[in-house]
């Protein structure tokens, strides 16, 4: 009896090689102000969850800004603010373990796809997350009218069970495509956007491709300042954290 | 068409055009909006296609520009204007949240009558409603206008309304402002550079940033366009400096290299000390006006060690371009005009007035003969004087919750009771739309046409233009089209975009213009497409602090709160929320957003150091009762590892008992335990207010992000 053949679930990536869309946020300028929250909550059709839920964990945010303490009073400092979304790995803890291929990658963007209307809710990729920026909807949250006026038609409105999380503006990247393929031209740096970086004040946030090594994150993520989070478990993020410097003079 | 004109070639030629067409404005033609059949779409509207407005952010009064994306008459998202000199493209969290302000469950649907207090709103109609407007003006003696900070064109509009009929001048107040202390720097302005002009800070260009208090990446001034100018800092050619000197650890103050807890009131005794050490090593003598100050007294009262003044002038010394920031919890002191006019003489002495890195008079914005401040506390109690003395017979309100934003010590509520008629102009039944007679609902922001004049956070001198990105949602009506109705012949305009026009039209043939046109029809179809008007080059001004360094300052130290035995006292320390600031609480998402710095969503807090906490048996989450002298409030504690241990803090924005859903009876409104107490400048010197802390032996847990631990059993008594 022939062995059936078992689809191919995980990505073919091979180490070293760039991923075409990628992130690198700069913790000195991040001011923690929360624009790109509200921003990709805005532009994502994301919805509240209220004061209890959101108190037992069940934000639905695919942004978090996160900060920690550092010693005690006086000599106490917080550490610099960093906007954590899903860093979108070349090789993703999530992808393997969802028994109904709906964590995929997508060979064309080569990012971390949720297919919402294959989720059915086993929580396996968010449990397997190491940055845990996945989020579930325990319910279907209320949004009064008029307020569904405002969603953004260009994204899925999600439902009770199912699991979602940043998609690095997808629907954002696929209309620069679209326009570019129109206009019979590549996209051009700092086209398409995420709604998170679009926000900054501070523009800590910068997107764009990783394949083209003149574009702005390529630089950025080239920075000597610049780490990635948890590397040593070899998920191969695509989001660089450039950490702060100081002043020679007065620092 | 020929042969080879595909399908594909056509879908091309659309495109482009969608591209060129990012930027779209309402021609002259189009200037009123009504509603349409879908079979008749609006113009530049087509199925499937976004069209992209620009107008004016309302959420509080710096004038960022605003691109809204439109979807078949729906507005879906708020993006930056990158024309626009003041944000240049990015936008704050309140300006991404404004949408929940438009779409809103709980707006005020139609012009209505109601009891004062009762929130059962009965229908009226336009017509009756402009009708007892008419009647307000025909006694113009006892009408009194009470306007927000936003929007500029509309407080033009009254100011104009108030002169045909002979009423006393508008005043303006937002809570901000009082935060700011504005009243204070402006007079400190008059004071050491001659004038009462707004000042710039250009940190964007220094190399050294001390700043008391300024919370200038939350709320403070324009807080898009100083961001901007931090990140500029910091990623100049050299990485700049920053230090912030402040009772507790901000947002901002999480940004600086060195922060430094101050005792709240002693700002004006380390600025003179820093002044004295700076100018006594620089040139070997200490100007006048700094010169009466006692270094060791300085420290005893504020806290700093002797190293930490050697440090900073240490600092000063070595910087290039350094300057300093006037934050407004600093001004809002007792004695917070000679801190105000002490950190401007400090600027003077590092001679950085209208030099790169330095600070600036803002130019005056178009169409203003003069900056209109906002009312500072002294100026409101004012107006409670005249409502208690039975001069107001009618108070008209719009953008403004005085009820709320003001401190109740100043005795509004009861003074309200004295006028024989309140109308609001509220899109939210807000605690003072409850509290009037009418509400003849405005339209939201985005409904809305109008003008923001840009004066705190660009060089240029810049018009913000508003105009409307939908079709009004509800049965509202702009209230400048209710006052022009109601004054009838006294005014000279058919409606609000004739008023508008009449304005705008002194600028068409302004010089340095980004645009210009012919005409003003061409004019005013650019004023749309741009969002708004700006010249090309700053014209900010160099201030000249002549003889000021020769003006004595003195200051006290800041009475010291009683720490020992069983009425232990807390100086208080109230700021704005930096998520919600004085409008953002009725937006639900503005109220899921995580506090910056504790990370609390959805309440208020009190943030107490953990140690003080410890002494006093209380942990995290326990109901505390704070009383002040003014009033108390009962709120949950933070046990908050930056914050002086002198020192407790409560953020504004929360405590409401109107405004919508989101708002209502959640978390505390700090302003209850506000004294009346102003400043030298007429500024609300709500800084030195003491508090007493009670156990009430309730816990009431705190929905943070930073923690899922704690919340089980929320809700329930404990």
């Amino acid at each position: 009896m022939a062995i059936p053949k078992i689809p191919e679930f995980k990505a073919e990536w091979k180490e070293g090689e760039e991923g075409r869309w990628g992130m690198a946020v700069d913790m000195d300028l991040c001011t923690g102000c929360q624009a790109c929250v509200v921003a990709c909550s805005m532009e994502n059709n994301v919805p509240f969850v209220g004061e209890a839920e959101a108190g037992y964990g069940r934000s639905l945010g695919w942004i978090r800004v996160e900060r920690l303490w550092e010693g005690q009073y006086p000599e106490v400092k917080m550490t610099p603010y960093q906007p954590v979304m899903c860093q979108q790995c070349g090789s993703a803890p999530c992808e393997p373990v969802c028994p109904v291929f709906a964590t995929v990658h997508s060979q064309a963007e080569q990012l971390n796809v949720q297919v919402y209307n294959r989720c059915v809710g086993t929580r396996y990729c968010a449990n397997n997350c190491p940055y845990v920026v996945r989020v579930f909807n325990w319910a279907d949250f209320d949004r009064p009218d008029p307020l569904p006026n405002q969603f953004n038609p260009d994204v899925t409105v999600r439902r009770r069970g199912v699991m979602e999380k940043c998609t690095f503006c997808i629907q954002r990247i696929h209309r620069a495509e679209d326009q570019a393929k129109a206009e019979g031209r590549e996209v051009l740096d700092g086209e398409a956007q995420p709604a998170c970086a679009q926000a900054c004040p501070a523009d800590a946030i910068v997107f764009g491709r990783l394949d083209d090594p003149e574009s702005r994150v390529s630089k950025l993520s080239r920075s000597n300042r610049g780490s990635h989070l948890l590397e040593e478990l070899g998920t191969q993020p695509r989001v660089t954290y450039l950490k702060g410097g100081s002043n020679d003079r007065l620092g | 068409m020929t042969d080879s004109f595909t399908r594909r070639d056509f879908l091309k030629v659309m495109g482009a055009g969608a591209a060129a067409t990012v930027l779209t404005g309402c021609g002259p033609a189009s200037r009123y909006v009504t509603r349409e059949p879908y079979t008749k779409m609006p113009e530049y509207t087509y199925n499937g296609q976004s069209t992209y407005y620009a107008t004016t952010c309302r959420e509080c009064a710096a004038g960022c520009g605003l691109i809204l994306r439109t979807h078949q008459g729906r507005a879906i998202k708020a993006e930056g204007n990158k024309f626009h000199p003041l944000n240049q493209g990015k936008t704050c969290a309140r300006g991404q949240a404004t949408l929940h302000g438009m779409y809103n469950p709980d707006r005020v649907q139609f012009p209505a009558q109601h009891a004062r207090g009762d929130a059962t709103l009965t229908e009226m109609d336009w017509d009756a409603a402009i009708a007892v407007v008419q009647k307000a003006l025909q006694d113009p003696q006892g009408t009194q206008f009470l306007l927000g900070t936003a929007s500029d064109h509309l407080f033009d509009l009254v100011t104009d309304v108030c002169q045909a009929v002979g009423a006393p001048s508008p005043l303006r107040f937002g809570a901000l402002s009082m935060f700011e202390a504005r009243a204070t720097l402006g007079e400190a302005s008059r004071a050491v550079f001659g004038k009462p002009d707004l000042l710039f800070f250009d940190i964007a260009n220094a190399d050294l940033v001390i700043s008391f208090g300024a919370n200038f990446l939350e709320t403070w001034l324009s807080p898009v366009a100083y961001t901007r100018g931090y990140a500029q800092m910091r990623r100049g050619d050299v990485r700049g400096h920053f230090v912030q000197l402040e009772p507790r650890l901000s947002e901002t103050a999480a940004k600086a290299d060195e922060w430094y807890p101050l005792l709240p009131g002693a700002e004006g005794l380390v600025v003179s000390a820093l002044g004295k050490l700076f100018a006594e090593q620089k040139f070997g003598v200490a100007p006048a006006a700094f010169e009466m100050v006692d270094l060791a007294a300085a420290a005893e009262a504020s806290g700093l060690t002797l190293e930490q003044f050697e440090r900073l002038a240490a600092l000063l010394l070595r910087a290039e371009r350094p300057v300093i920031l006037p934050g407004g919890a600093a001004l809002a002191q007792a004695e917070g005009l000679e801190t105000a006019k002490a950190i401007l003489t400090l600027n003077a002495l590092l001679d950085n007035l209208g030099k790169a890195g330095g600070v600036f008079h803002t130019p005056a914005a178009p169409l203003a003969d003069s900056y209109h401040r906002p009312a500072s506390a002294a100026e409101i109690s004012a107006l409670v004087k005249r409502m208690n003395a039975g001069e107001v017979n009618t108070l008209l309100v719009h953008g403004v919750n005085p009820l709320f934003e003001l401190p109740a010590a100043l005795g509004l509520e009861a003074a309200l009771q004295k006028v024989k008629t309140v109308i609001s102009f509220a899109t939210f039944p807000d605690e003072t739309a409850l509290a009037a007679d009418y509400i003849f609902p405005d339209h939201h922001g985005l409904e809305s046409w109008g003008y923001q004049r840009v004066q705190t956070g660009a060089g240029q001198s810049a018009l913000s233009g508003s105009q409307p990105v939908v079709v009004p949602y509800y049965n509202t009506r702009a209230t400048a089209d209710v006052l022009i109705a109601a004054a009838g012949d006294a005014l000279p305009f058919k409606d609000e975009v004739e008023f508008l026009q009449s304005k705008v039209a002194a600028l068409v043939e302004a010089p340095g213009g980004f645009y210009s046109a012919a005409d003003l029809p061409s004019f005013w179809a650019l004023f749309q497409q741009y969002g708004g008007w700006w010249q090309n080059d700053s014209s900010a001004s160099a201030p000249s602090a002549a003889g000021a360094l020769e003006k004595k300052l003195t200051f006290h130290a800041p009475e010291a709160a009683h720490a020992e035995g069983e009425h232990e006292e807390f100086s208080l320390y109230v700021y704005p929320s930096p998520i919600l600031a004085e409008a953002g609480a009725n937006k639900p998402w503005l109220q899921e957003i995580a506090d910056p710095t504790t990370t609390v969503m959805w309440n208020s807090w009190l943030e107490m150091n953990p140690e003080t906490a410890h002494h006093l048996g209380i942990e995290d989450d326990d109901v505390v009762r704070v009383i002040s002298p003014a009033g108390e409030v009962e709120v949950s504690v933070y046990r908050y590892p930056a914050i002086r241990p002198d020192v407790v803090a409560i953020p504004f924005g929360q405590g409401h008992t109107a405004y919508g859903r989101y708002a209502e009876n959640r978390g505390v409104n700090p302003a209850l335990l506000f004294s009346a107490e102003t400043n030298a400048a007429g500024d609300l010197a709500f800084g030195g207010v003491k508090v007493k802390i009670e156990k009430t032996g309730k816990k009431r847990p705190l929905s943070r992000l930073e923690s899922k631990m704690g919340v089980y059993g929320f809700g329930e008594e404990h």
